[in-house]
């Protein structure tokens, strides 16, 4: 079992070369290289359109990179939380649905969610302080708890990798601490973490490692030595 | 006027309306499907302007072989497929995207007239704009049919993947490995089109695919819900329009059309007033 975990810690390596992605014209992303370590947990911080979004989008393969390599054993366990403006709130989905999606890697396209599935959508619910709310509809949610159900998908989709696109943005003080402390628990577990954030105070805080991004890569490293590249 | 002359008599004595209320019962049931995901996609532009490529290739069926059913729906195919492939290539920017999207469908519609028109009548355009129900034979028939059980069965068969692409289609993505969803479910929505082709025209086939979903939507079920009730909506409004272009003596494609944006209003009036009633009434 001790082995097990440590075999699936390892996967959860990330291994940027190069890393280059272009919009048309413009350079979102120039040459970024480095390594997220298994079982790390990465703060990633720049001013507006220093290309934080693109990283966490080009690791999750949603872009096409212009040059470099994204190496990722792990890219089948893989969970990516973009930021909300991607999800219709209007659609008629009920939260506990939504939840279940998590665990599509076990019934994919064809087969229907399993009875023990249906419980870990509850307890994921009941994590994140939703478990009153599991049969409303996903438009009757606030903002909040919003976020709140899709980290329980996240936790539901039990991924080696997990990547969240400013994933407290427009949350109240009550909802963070909640999120926030399961992040600290897949932190706890070794899963391979890596937030855009803005919250300084916050990536001091709480996270061990900050990338620091400029379009290029300024400072990558233990938070407290390279978040000062930052206001550099 | 007895119930039976005015609700079964042109049914009972007309092959043709017969024929016509069959046709337009089979697309009311790949519509109600189709057009309830191309709703929830919010992709109805895309469903517009796939509606309108289908012109100059049923243009150039024309040209080649009359108003034959076949030729028209080949072209139409290959026509949507041409325009859905090069919609691919504009911009994701949404604004860009949209601009695109419509010039498109401007320049598909005219070329197609144009090329109608350069070597066919007037009411060679008409039948190709406007569609033509009461001339639906036996083999058009078939083909309607055909077309939308293989619509229906694909749905059936890919429902999950079709309702949470168009929910969070990023999530579908990473987790499924990038199956190419997106693309079978264009094909469906061409093909729905093609089918609804000879029956309401290039003009109007939208109209039994978007408006029975859209008054569907109003009442916000779920995603099969919607679909269902799409489905039932398409039929009323396909025997309503029916019966309304017998007794009026008017163009069949566009009253069933019509009835179904009277469905769409009626839905949309009547749902709101439910929701704002519904919290006075406790």
């Amino acid at each position: 079992m001790v082995l097990l975990r440590r075999i699936e810690g390892a996967d959860g390596r990330i291994d940027l070369r190069d890393v280059t992605v272009r919009y048309g014209r413009r350079l979102a992303l120039e040459a970024v290289s480095g390594e997220f370590v298994s079982g790390s947990m990465t703060a990633v911080v720049g001013a507006n359109g220093a290309g934080k979004s693109t990283l966490l989008a080009a690791i999750a393969g949603e872009v096409p990179l212009a040059g470099g390599v994204v190496n990722c054993a792990a890219r089948k366990r893989l969970a990516y939380l973009p930021q909300h403006a991607a999800i219709d709130r209007d659609y008629p989905i009920s939260v506990s649905e939504l939840i279940a999606l998590g665990g599509w890697p076990e019934f994919g396209a064809f087969r229907s969610p399993s009875a023990a599935l249906w419980a870990r959508v509850a307890a994921a619910a009941e994590t994140v302080g939703l478990a009153k709310r599991l049969t409303r509809s996903v438009d009757e949610l606030s903002v909040g708890e919003l976020q709140r159900a899709l980290f329980a998908r996240l936790i539901v989709q039990n991924a080696a990798v997990i990547l969240l696109d400013e994933p407290f943005a427009a949350v109240d003080a009550q909802a963070l601490s909640v999120l926030l402390d399961q992040v600290m628990q897949w932190h706890e577990k070794e899963r391979t973490i890596i937030a855009v954030l803005h919250d300084l105070d916050l990536v001091r805080s709480h996270f061990p490692s900050t990338l620091v991004l400029a379009q290029r890569c300024l400072a990558w490293g233990k938070t407290a030595v390279a978040l000062p590249a930052l206001a550099a | 006027m007895s119930a039976h002359a005015l609700f079964i008599e042109p049914f009972e004595t007309l092959a043709f309306m017969r024929t016509a209320l069959v046709a337009c019962l089979a697309l009311a049931l790949a519509n109600g499907a189709v057009g309830t995901l191309l709703i929830l996609r919010r992709a109805s532009l895309d469903g517009d302007v796939l509606g309108h490529a289908v012109t100059p290739g049923a243009a150039i069926g024309f040209l080649y072989a009359g108003p034959s059913p076949v030729w028209l729906s080949l072209g139409g195919i290959a026509g949507g497929f041409g325009v859905a492939a090069l919609a691919g290539l504009i911009g994701k920017k949404q604004a860009e995207r949209d601009l695109g999207l419509v010039a498109f469908y401007l320049i598909a519609l005219s070329l197609g007239v144009l090329l109608i028109a350069w070597r066919g009548s007037n009411i060679d355009v008409m039948r190709v704009l406007f569609g033509t129900v009461l001339s639906i034979d036996y083999r058009a028939l078939l083909q309607v049919a055909v077309v939308s059980s293989v619509i229906v069965l694909v749905i059936a068969a890919l429902y999950r993947p079709l309702a949470v692409g168009s929910f969070d289609p990023t999530f579908l993505r990473v987790a499924s490995g990038r199956a190419p969803y997106g693309a079978v479910f264009s094909v469906l929505v061409v093909l729905a089109l093609v089918a609804s082709f000879q029956a309401f025209g290039t003009l109007l086939a939208l109209g039994p695919l978007l408006l029975p979903a859209a008054a569907a939507r109003c009442w916000r079920l779920g995603v099969a819900g919607s679909m269902t009730l799409a489905t039932g909506f398409g039929a009323a409004a396909s025997l309503a329009g029916l019966l309304l272009s017998y007794h009026g003596n008017l163009p069949s494609g566009p009253a069933i059309v019509l009835s179904a944006g009277l469905l769409f209003g009626v839905s949309f009036i009547a749902a709101g007033l439910l929701r704002r009633l519904a919290p006075l009434m406790g």
